[in-house]
């Protein structure tokens, strides 16, 4: 049936699947795209690790907020060459990014813990104690 | 879909990696890393996205003018976190670049700073000009 579409519609078709799964129309399992940076998010031990690759960000030109279950991941990647250069290949890309993400609980604020080596982010997000399912006792 | 597929490319697109297709000895994923080859007036700079990987695990080789890159990641840092969403793979990088003769290979500096290296490799300087005698 689709090989009788004209190609131009192919393409069109193409592209609205393309932008469908960036916005995340599908909800398709587990995986998302479209964003940058890409993160990862890992449970350990009930809580979690978010993790990001940030080569060439500098330290101090990176916020990582947390507010309740929202995290923020902002900053700038910059990439710059002198007047005097001539470009071969350009693949890497200098850009702005503000990021939000919802996590699926409330952190405890004071206990996390951000390390940022060799452009890798790693993030220990544990869950509020008060977050946390309370047991009930069955008298 | 009809066979002649023409894919056009978003920005977002660009981003993502790349995996290696040819098989290797190692095992594991590799990536082409992303590179920008920048040129001035004595030298090329080479500089490529190598997140995660630290300097002893880092191999630049050249040879027969192939310039090689591999970068080992740690994947010891993801033992025991099970995964709830992701966006992107991990694994190790690799790329080689033909270097042209117009270079010094005996000068190459690397640095490898911020999950960047950044290559520099000096131009040979420019062959003088000779008159030959004849005898």
């Amino acid at each position: 049936m689709f090989e009788n579409l004209s190609s131009g519609l192919d393409v069109a078709v193409q592209k609205a699947v393309e932008q469908a799964r960036d916005t995340n129309f599908f909800k398709a399992g587990i995986t998302g795209r479209g964003v940058y940076p890409f993160i990862n998010l890992f449970e350990k031990d009930g809580d979690l690790v978010l993790t990001a690759e940030l080569a060439g960000v500098k330290k101090e030109d990176l916020t990582i907020e947390v507010r309740e279950d929202v995290l923020r991941l902002a900053g700038t990647r910059k990439i710059a060459y002198g007047e005097d250069c001539s470009c071969h290949r350009l693949e890497r890309k200098g850009l702005n990014f503000d990021r939000s993400i919802k996590l699926p609980f409330r952190v405890e604020g004071g206990l996390i813990k951000a390390e940022f080596k060799n452009g890798l982010l790693q993030v220990t997000l544990p869950r509020a104690e008060a977050d946390k399912p309370k047991k009930i006792i069955i008298n | 879909m009809s066979e002649k597929k023409i894919v056009t490319k978003t920005q977002t697109q660009d981003l993502e990696k790349k995996e290696h297709k040819e098989e290797r000895i190692v095992a594991g994923r590799f990536f082409i890393p992303p590179t920008d080859i920048i040129e001035n007036k004595e030298s090329l700079i080479v500089m490529m996205d190598l997140p995660g990987v630290e300097k002893k695990d880092l191999r630049v080789k050249l040879e027969n003018n192939m310039l090689e890159v591999e970068g080992r990641i740690d994947y010891s840092t993801y033992e025991g976190l099970n995964p709830v969403y992701t966006e992107y793979n991990i694994g190790n990088y690799a790329r080689s670049f033909k270097v042209s003769h117009a270079v010094d290979t005996r000068n190459i500096e690397a640095v490898l700073k911020e999950g960047v290296l950044s290559l520099t490799l000096l131009k040979e300087p420019e062959a003088e000009p000779r008159e030959i005698v004849v005898k």
